[in-house]
C-alpha cells in the first residue's frame, strides 16, 4: 500500500491552508509538550502546581512563533531575550549550548524568572531558539521572596543576575555558574531540580523542532515562517477593523505601599480602524521610582497588548507577525516604559504590571456598550505569599511562593468574570495549589479556603468572586512576605457595573483576636496563630438591575451572592420554599423593586 | 451440546450505542457474525433481539447461542451519556470544613486566556449539595480533629430529607488516614440506608483533592443507575438462558466481572468507545498497514475517533468527560479517544439565517429517523441516505427493519422548499455538511496536534460509517481508507480483542536515599497476593493463564509529578536491585522529559500490579466474517441512485457474495448485512484477504 508524500511545494508558490495550519499546529504542540515537560519534572510547587512559568519559540530573527499556553505577561516579550542572545554572542553560538538569563534592563520580565534559551541548529544553521521561562522558588534575594516592593536599586535586591551567560556547552553544565548558583539561592537541591526541568523543557523543544526542520526542510519552513506571520497579521487587522475609532484613555493607580504615594498611571489607546492599527501609548506615565514596582521593557509590552488582545477577536494567533498591527509606544526611565540600571523591576510581572493590564483593557469601554472588559480582581495578597523556613519534618530549610489564592476574573460583556483568574497578567493561564500537596511538601496548615459572597463586582454579568485563605505554620515559626494591592483602590466595573470585593490582610492569635496587617509586608507566623488573606474579586460589566432574575435566583443557590445583595444591588426578590427546602423567585416583588428604579 | 469441540463454544461481545446495540458471536474458530438492531429503553431487549439477528444469520435459536456463550462481555455508553445529559442520581457531597469549594475551583487553567465566550464551567455537584463536616486529617495522617459524629448525623438526615440519591465523601488526607471517610461510609448506611456513596481514598487514592473528589462525586453519582443497571441485563441474559460469564468493558479498553464493575461504575465511563481503537489496529495489522491510524466509529448517535500511533493504543492520565478545564476530570486512566455528537440520527434543520445545519441533535433510536416509522419526523443523515437510494429501505439490516423510504422524502422536502433545491440535492448537502463535523474532529486529533492526517490511513467502522467515508477521506485529503466488513460494530469486534485487566495498589513511600528493602518486598508481596486472589477466582471461571507485570509511580526528591515505570525484576535482593531501580527511572527521565538528575534521590510512591489474562480472540481477523466460499465475481444488481450530483445507475453488490481480491470501481454500493458501503464515482474498492475493504478515494 502506498504512502502518501507530503505535496511538494513549487517554487514561489504560497503553503496551502491545510499544510499552514498543520504546521502552525505543530509548532504549538512541541510548546505544549515543552510545558508538560517543566510541569511535571518540576520541583518546586509554584512550577509543578501553580505553573508559573511559559514556553515558547522564537525564529533566528528574534520574531515570536508560538507561545500557546504561555501565560501573557511572560511570554510576549521573549524575542527581545532572543535578541539580547543573539547580540552578545553574535558568532559564538553553537549547537549544544544553552543560555540562562534573567535580566530584565535587556528583555526579561524580572529577576525571578529564569530563562532558559536553546538555540536550535539544523545542518549547521541557527534556525530558532526554544525559550523556557520558569519563575524560581529562590533567586538569592536579600530576603526570603522573589518579590522585593521595598529595594530601591537592584543592590537592595540582592538577586543573581545573569545577563545572558552561557550555561551549557556541548549539553553539559558550566560547572562554575551552577556552583554559584548552588552558593547563593536558597535551598539550592529544589533550584537545581527546577533548573534542569526548564532545561529539559527547552531541550524537548529543540529535539522536536529539529524532527520538523527534518521532516520539512529548512527552506519551507522558513516559507512557512513568512507566511504564518502574513496570515496572523491580516487576523489582527481584519479584528481591528470593527473597533470604533478613537482615543480611548484610563487612570488607574497602585495603592501607596511603606512611605511610597500612590503610582498613579495612564493607559491611552488610539484605534485607527482604517489603517487597522492600534497604539497604546505609555509615555505620559511617571519616571521610575525608586522601589521594585517598575514594569521592564518586556512586562510593559506585554500588559499593553494583554489589554488591547481582551478587546480582540480570540482567533488572532498571539506571535509577532500580529503584534506588527498594535504597537506600544514606550519611553527610557519609566514606571510603564524602558527602566534604566539600577531601577529596581523585582515586582515588574505584577501589581503595577496588572494596573496597566486592567486599565488598558477596561479603556475600550468608551469605544461603545459592547466594548471593554470590566478591571479584574488583583494583589498578591497571602494566597500568593512567599513562606521560608526550616521544616520540623526533616529539619531541613524551604522557601517556595504559594499560588492557592484567587483573585476574581473581570465580567465581560457575554459572560459573568472567570472564576480562577489569578492576576490580570495570567488571566486564568496558571493553576491553582493543592491544599495536599502544599501540606505535604511545606510545613503548613490551612485552616480553610473559601470563595467570599458578594466578592464579586455586581452587573448585568458579574465579577469572579475572590477568595479568603487562612493558613498556620506547622511546629515551626513560618515567614510569610506578601505584595498585596486593591486596599484603596477596587478592581472598578465598566458600563455601570460595580467594582468588586477588596482585600483583607490580618493574623489571628493563638486567643483568636484578629490584627490588620500592612498591605505588603511580612511576618513571622508562630505555630498556633493563623494569617487570613482575603484576594479581591473582578469588576462587574452594566446595571446589576439588568441582570435576569432567574440567574440572580441560580447565584444565591450556589453562594455567589447573597439574598441582602439580590435585594438591595440586584432589586430582585426571593423567597424560601418549605417544601423544597430551596430559595425561590418572588417575580411580583422582583417586579416592584426593579419598578421603584 | 457437544462438550470438547472447540467450536461449539462462544464469545459474545456486545455494545450498546445510543442509537443501535451491535453483538458479535464468535466462535472458537474466531469466526464472527454480526448481529444489529436498535437500542431499547431496556437495554437487555435490545442486546436480545440484536442476539436474535445473529442467529437468524447462523440459522440457530438465541438460547442456542446463549447456552453455549462461555464469555459475554458488555459495553454501553450508558454512564457517558449520564453524565452529559445530566440524568445522573442527585448527588451530595461531603467535605472536611473548611474546604467547600474543592470542586469549584478545580485546578484552575484555561483554554484561552482571551476567550470571554466560553463560561466558567458549574461544579459537578452544586455548592447547594455540598456540605462540610468537622473533621481534620494532616498530611502525615494524624488526627488533628476528630470528625463530630453528630454533625454529621445530623447533615445526613438533611440530605436524606433533600431525597439525596448518592453521596461521594472527600475529606483531605484520607489517602494518609481512611478512618474518618470509612466511619462516614458507616453511618450513611445507618442514617440513609440505600443511598449509594463512594469514599474517596478507595476509589482514586492519589494526594490532590480536587481529581480525587472528582472522580469520586462521578462515581457515586452513577452508581444507583448503572448498579441496577448491570444487574438487569444480566438478570435478563440469564433468564434467556446465559450459563456463562458476564463481563463489562472498562475505559482501559480491557474488561472486568459486572459485580466489581458494579463497585465502581467510573470505570465504564467511555468504555464503549474504547474498544474501537483495539479493532483498528487488529484489522490494519491484518493488511500489514504501518502507518498512523486514525479509527473511526460512526454510529447513530456518536462519532468516536482516536489516532493510533505505531499500532498501540494511547492512554491518557487525564480524561476529561468535555473539553480540557471546562469538562469534568474522572482523575482515571482511560484510552485517549474524542467523541462528539454526529451520526446516523444527526437531525438537519435550517438556522435562523438559512443555512442548513446537521446535528449536534440526534433523533436516537426513539423516535429515530423518519425513515424508521416509529414516530421521527425531523430529516436525519440516514433519512438523506435512504432519499438518495444508498440505502435499500428493503434490505436494511438484512431486512430485519422495514425502512419507509417516502418518509425519508417527506421529512426532508420540509428543508428542500426552504432552500429552493430538489429533494436528492438536498440529502446530499446534508451528507456534505454532516461530514464537516466528523472532518472537523479527525482535524482535532490530528492537523491540531501537528499530525498531517494525509500520511495517515482512516479505518471506519460503525453502522454509519460506509456512507461517508470516502468523502470525508477526500474532504482530509488522503488517498485511501480501510473498511472491516465486521466494522459494522467496531466496538464490539474490539471487544473481541480485549483482555481481563486489573490493576493492584499498594501506597509505600520509600527513598533510595535510606532504602528499606524489607519494606518494599513487603508492598510487593502484599501486590502478589492481591493478584494470585484474582487470579484464583479466573481460574474458578475457567480463565488459566494471566500474567502478572509489577510497576512502580516514582518521582525525584522534591518532585510532585511521578513516572510510571516497570520493575524489572520480582522482588529486592539487595544492593543491586536498587541500582537498577535507579537506572531505570533515570533513563524514563530522560526518555520522557530530555533530562536526568543521576544524583539525586528517588521516591517511590505507589507499587503496582498488573494482572492480565487474555480472554480475547487473539487468533485476529481471520476469518472474521462469512464468505459464502464464493470464487468468480457475482452480477450486481443495478439500482437507480442520486449521486456526485446526478442521478446514475448504480451496481449494488452483496458483500456475501464476492471473493477476495473483488475490485470494484464506483459508482457502486456494497450491502453487508449491518451497514452499506458506497463507493462515489472516482473511488475503487477491493476486497482483501484479511476481509476488509481497502478504499482508493
Amino acid at each position: 500500500m502506498s504512502t502518501l508524500e507530503t505535496p511538494a511545494q513549487a517554487e514561489g508558490e504560497r503553503l496551502d491552508g491545510v499544510l499552514m495550519a498543520i504546521i502552525a499546529n505543530r509548532f504549538n504542540a512541541v510548546v505544549r509538550e515543552m510545558t508538560s515537560t517543566l510541569l511535571r519534572a518540576g520541583r518546586s510547587a509554584v512550577l509543578t502546581i501553580a505553573r508559573d512559568f511559559s514556553c515558547s519559540i522564537v525564529t533566528s530573527e528574534d520574531e515570536l512563533l508560538a507561545a500557546t499556553e504561555g501565560i501573557p505577561v511572560h511570554v510576549f516579550g521573549a524575542h527581545l531575550q532572543s535578541a539580547q542572545l543573539n547580540r552578545v554572542y553574535a558568532g559564538d553560538i553553537h549547537d549544544g549550548d544553552a543560555f540562562l538569563d534573567n535580566d530584565p534592563y535587556t528583555g526579561n520580565t524580572h529577576h525571578a524568572d529564569h530563562t532558559i534559551l536553546v538555540p536550535v541548529f539544523h545542518e549547521g544553521e541557527h534556525v530558532f531558539t526554544a525559550v523556557a521561562k520558569a519563575h524560581m522558588a529562590d533567586l538569592g534575594n536579600s530576603q526570603p521572596t522573589q518579590y522585593m516592593p521595598f529595594a530601591k536599586d537592584i543592590y537592595e535586591e540582592g538577586a543573581l543576575n545573569f545577563p545572558c551567560i552561557r550555561i551549557q556547552q556541548e549539553r553539559q553544565d558550566v560547572a562554575e555558574i551552577i556552583r554559584m548558583c548552588r552558593r547563593r539561592i536558597r535551598v539550592p537541591d529544589q533550584w537545581y531540580g527546577d533548573y534542569l526541568a526548564t532545561l529539559g523543557a527547552a531541550r524537548t523543544g529543540e529535539r522536536r523542532i529539529k524532527e520538523i526542520l527534518d521532516k520539512y526542510g529548512v527552506p519551507l519552513i522558513r516559507q512557512f515562517v513568512g507566511e504564518w506571520f502574513d496570515y496572523s497579521e491580516r487576523m489582527a487587522a481584519d479584528s481591528i477593523k470593527t473597533v470604533p475609532a478613537g482615543e480611548y484613555v484610563r487612570h488607574g493607580q497602585h495603592d501607596r505601599f511603606g512611605p511610597y504615594d500612590p503610582i498613579k498611571i495612564k493607559s491611552v489607546i488610539k484605534v485607527d480602524p482604517k489603517a487597522e492599527r492600534i497604539e497604546v501609548d505609555l509615555t505620559e506615565n511617571p519616571d521610575c521610582v525608586e522601589a521594585g514596582l517598575n514594569l521592564s521593557e518586556a512586562t510593559t509590552t506585554a500588559c499593553a497588548l494583554t489589554g488591547v488582545l481582551h478587546n480582540l477577536d480570540p482567533a488572532i494567533p498571539k506571535n509577532s507577525g500580529a503584534f506588527r498591527r498594535i504597537k506600544v509606544k514606550l519611553r527610557e526611565n519609566c514606571v510603564t516604559g524602558i527602566p534604566q540600571h539600577p531601577r529596581s523591576c523585582s515586582v515588574a510581572t505584577t501589581n503595577v504590571a496588572d494596573r496597566l493590564v486592567n486599565i488598558t483593557g477596561a479603556a475600550f469601554e468608551q469605544a461603545g456598550e459592547e466594548w471593554g472588559i470590566a478591571e479584574g480582581g488583583l494583589g498578591m495578597n497571602i494566597g500568593y505569599g512567599v513562606i521560608s523556613g526550616v521544616d520540623f519534618r526533616t529539619d531541613e530549610p524551604y522557601v517556595n511562593q504559594l499560588c492557592i489564592g484567587n483573585n476574581g476574573g473581570p465580567a465581560t460583556f457575554e459572560n459573568d468574570g472567570w472564576l480562577t483568574y489569578t492576576l490580570p497578567v495570567v488571566s486564568g493561564h496558571m493553576y491553582r495549589d493543592s491544599v495536599e500537596i502544599d501540606e505535604q511538601k511545606y510545613p503548613v496548615e490551612f485552616h480553610s479556603t473559601k470563595l467570599v459572597v458578594d466578592s464579586g463586582g455586581a452587573g448585568r454579568t458579574r465579577g469572579g468572586a475572590g477568595i479568603e485563605i487562612i493558613v498556620g505554620a506547622r511546629g515551626k515559626p513560618m515567614r510569610i512576605i506578601w505584595s498585596g494591592d486593591c486596599h484603596e483602590t477596587r478592581p472598578k466595573g465598566v458600563h455601570d457595573g460595580l467594582e468588586g470585593g477588596g482585600p483583607r490582610t490580618a493574623i489571628r492569635e493563638a486567643d483568636g483576636t484578629e490584627r490588620e496587617l500592612e498591605p505588603l509586608g511580612e511576618h513571622v507566623v508562630e505555630p498556633g496563630t493563623f494569617i487570613i488573606g482575603r484576594e479581591c474579586g473582578g469588576g462587574g460589566f452594566g446595571d446589576p438591575v439588568d441582570r435576569e432574575p432567574e440567574r440572580v435566583l441560580a447565584d444565591v443557590r450556589e453562594k455567589w451572592i447573597s439574598p441582602e445583595a439580590a435585594r438591595e444591588i440586584y432589586r430582585v426578590a426571593l423567597a424560601y420554599d418549605e417544601e423544597s427546602g430551596r430559595t425561590v423567585l418572588d417575580e411580583e416583588g422582583t417586579r416592584q423593586l426593579r419598578a421603584e428604579e | 451440546m457437544t462438550n470438547g469441540d472447540q467450536t461449539s463454544f462462544l464469545h459474545v461481545t456486545t455494545d450498546v450505542g445510543g442509537t443501535f446495540t451491535d453483538v458479535v458471536v464468535a466462535d472458537g474458530a474466531g469466526q464472527m457474525t454480526i448481529g444489529k438492531s436498535p437500542t431499547r429503553v431496556n437495554a437487555g431487549e435490545g442486546v436480545l433481539a440484536a442476539l436474535g439477528n445473529a442467529a437468524d444469520q447462523l440459522g440457530q435459536t438465541v438460547e442456542d447461542l446463549l447456552g453455549r456463550t462461555q464469555l459475554f462481555t458488555y459495553s454501553t455508553t450508558r454512564s457517558t451519556n449520564a453524565i452529559l445529559e445530566r440524568t445522573t442520581a442527585k448527588t451530595a457531597l461531603l467535605t472536611t470544613e473548611g474546604f467547600p469549594d474543592i470542586l469549584v475551583l478545580r485546578e484552575g487553567g484555561r483554554e484561552d486566556a482571551f476567550d470571554s465566550a466560553t463560561p466558567y464551567p458549574e461544579p459537578f455537584i452544586p455548592r447547594e449539595l455540598t456540605r462540610e463536616i468537622p473533621e481534620r486529617i494532616n498530611s502525615e495522617g494524624e488526627v488533628v480533629r476528630a470528625m463530630d459524629e453528630d454533625a454529621l448525623v445530623a447533615t445526613l438526615r438533611q440530605l436524606a430529607k433533600l431525597e439525596v440519591e448518592a453521596v461521594a465523601v472527600c475529606f483531605l488526607w484520607s489517602v494518609m488516614n481512611d478512618v474518618h471517610e470509612l466511619r462516614a461510609g458507616e453511618l450513611i448506611e445507618e442514617v440513609m440506608p440505600g443511598v449509594a456513596w463512594t469514599l474517596s481514598h478507595r476509589l482514586n487514592p492519589v494526594a490532590r483533592e480536587y481529581r480525587r473528589a472528582s472522580a469520586t462525586a462521578i462515581d457515586a453519582s452513577l452508581k444507583p443507575l448503572m448498579g441496577q443497571h448491570f444487574k438487569e441485563v444480566e438478570d435478563r441474559l440469564r433468564g434467556a438462558g446465559l450459563s456463562g460469564e458476564f463481563m463489562v468493558a472498562t475505559s482501559r479498553g480491557g474488561v472486568l466481572h459486572a459485580a466489581e464493575v458494579s463497585e465502581r461504575p467510573i470505570d465504564t465511563v467511555k468504555s464503549g468507545p474504547s474498544m474501537a481503537p483495539v479493532a483498528g489496529i487488529t484489522f490494519a495489522g491484518a493488511e500489514g498497514i504501518d502507518r498512523d491510524l486514525i479509527v473511526c466509529d460512526t454510529g447513530g448517535t456518536s462519532f468516536d475517533v482516536s489516532l493510533i500511533r505505531d499500532a498501540r493504543v494511547s492512554f491518557t492520565r487525564e480524561t476529561w468527560l468535555g473539553r480540557p478545564f471546562t469538562g469534568h476530570l474522572t482523575g482515571t486512566t482511560s484510552v485517549d479517544i474524542r467523541s462528539i455528537g454526529a451520526g446516523g440520527g444527526s437531525i438537519a434543520w435550517i438556522d435562523p439565517g438559512g443555512l442548513l445545519r446537521v446535528g449536534p441533535q440526534s433523533a436516537g433510536a426513539e423516535p429515530g429517523p423518519a425513515c424508521y416509522q416509529r414516530g421521527g419526523t425531523k430529516p436525519t443523515i440516514t433519512d438523506a441516505a435512504v432519499a438518495l437510494g444508498w440505502i435499500d429501505p428493503d434490505t436494511f439490516l438484512g431486512g430485519r427493519m422495514q425502512l419507509d423510504a417516502e418518509a425519508a422524502r417527506t421529512a426532508i422536502r420540509t428543508l428542500s422548499d426552504d432552500l429552493g433545491r430538489p429533494v436528492e440535492s438536498t440529502a446530499e448537502a446534508i451528507l456534505s455538511v454532516g461530514n464537516e463535523h466528523m472532518v472537523r474532529a479527525i482535524h482535532d486529533i490530528t492537523v491540531k496536534e501537528g499530525v498531517d492526517p494525509r500520511e495517515s490511513i482512516v479505518v471506519a467502522g460503525g453502522g454509519a460509517a460506509g456512507l461517508n467515508v470516502v468523502s470525508i477521506v477526500r474532504e482530509l485529503g488522503g488517498s485511501d481508507a480501510l473498511v472491516p466488513r465486521a466494522g459494522g460494530a467496531l466496538s464490539a469486534v474490539g471487544a473481541q480483542f480485549s483482555d481481563v485487566v486489573r490493576e493492584f495498589a499498594v501506597s509505600s513511600f520509600l527513598d533510595t536515599g535510606h532504602f528499606d528493602i524489607d519494606t518494599a518486598n513487603a508492598a510487593l508481596e502484599r501486590l502478589d497476593a492481591a493478584a494470585a486472589e484474582f487470579g484464583a477466582g479466573l481460574r474458578s471461571r475457567g480463565i488459566e493463564s494471566y500474567e502478572i507485570e509489577r510497576f512502580v509511580d516514582a518521582r525525584y526528591k522534591h518532585q510532585v509529578w511521578d513516572l510510571e515505570m516497570q520493575l524489572p525484576f520480582e522482588r529486592f535482593k539487595g544492593e543491586e536491585e536498587i541500582e537498577a531501580l535507579r537506572e531505570t527511572f533515570d533513563a524514563t527521565h530522560l526518555r520522557v522529559f530530555a533530562v536526568t538528575e543521576p544524583d539525586a534521590r528517588i521516591e517511590c510512591l505507589t507499587w503496582k500490579a498488573r494482572v492480565s489474562a487474555s480472554v480475547g480472540n487473539s487468533d485476529g481477523v481471520g476469518g472474521s466474517a462469512s464468505t459464502n466460499g464464493a470464487k468468480g465475481m457475482p452480477t450486481p444488481r443495478m439500482r437507480k441512485t442520486y449521486m456526485n450530483a446526478a442521478f446514475r445507475d448504480t451496481a449494488v453488490y452483496d458483500g456475501s457474495q464476492l471473493p477476495p481480491g473483488a475490485k470494484i470501481e464506483g459508482p457502486a454500493i456494497i450491502e453487508e448485512p449491518t451497514s452499506t458501503l458506497v463507493v462515489p464515482l472516482g473511488a475503487k474498492a477491493t476486497l482483501t484477504n484479511g476481509n476488509s475493504y481497502y478504499l482508493e478515494v
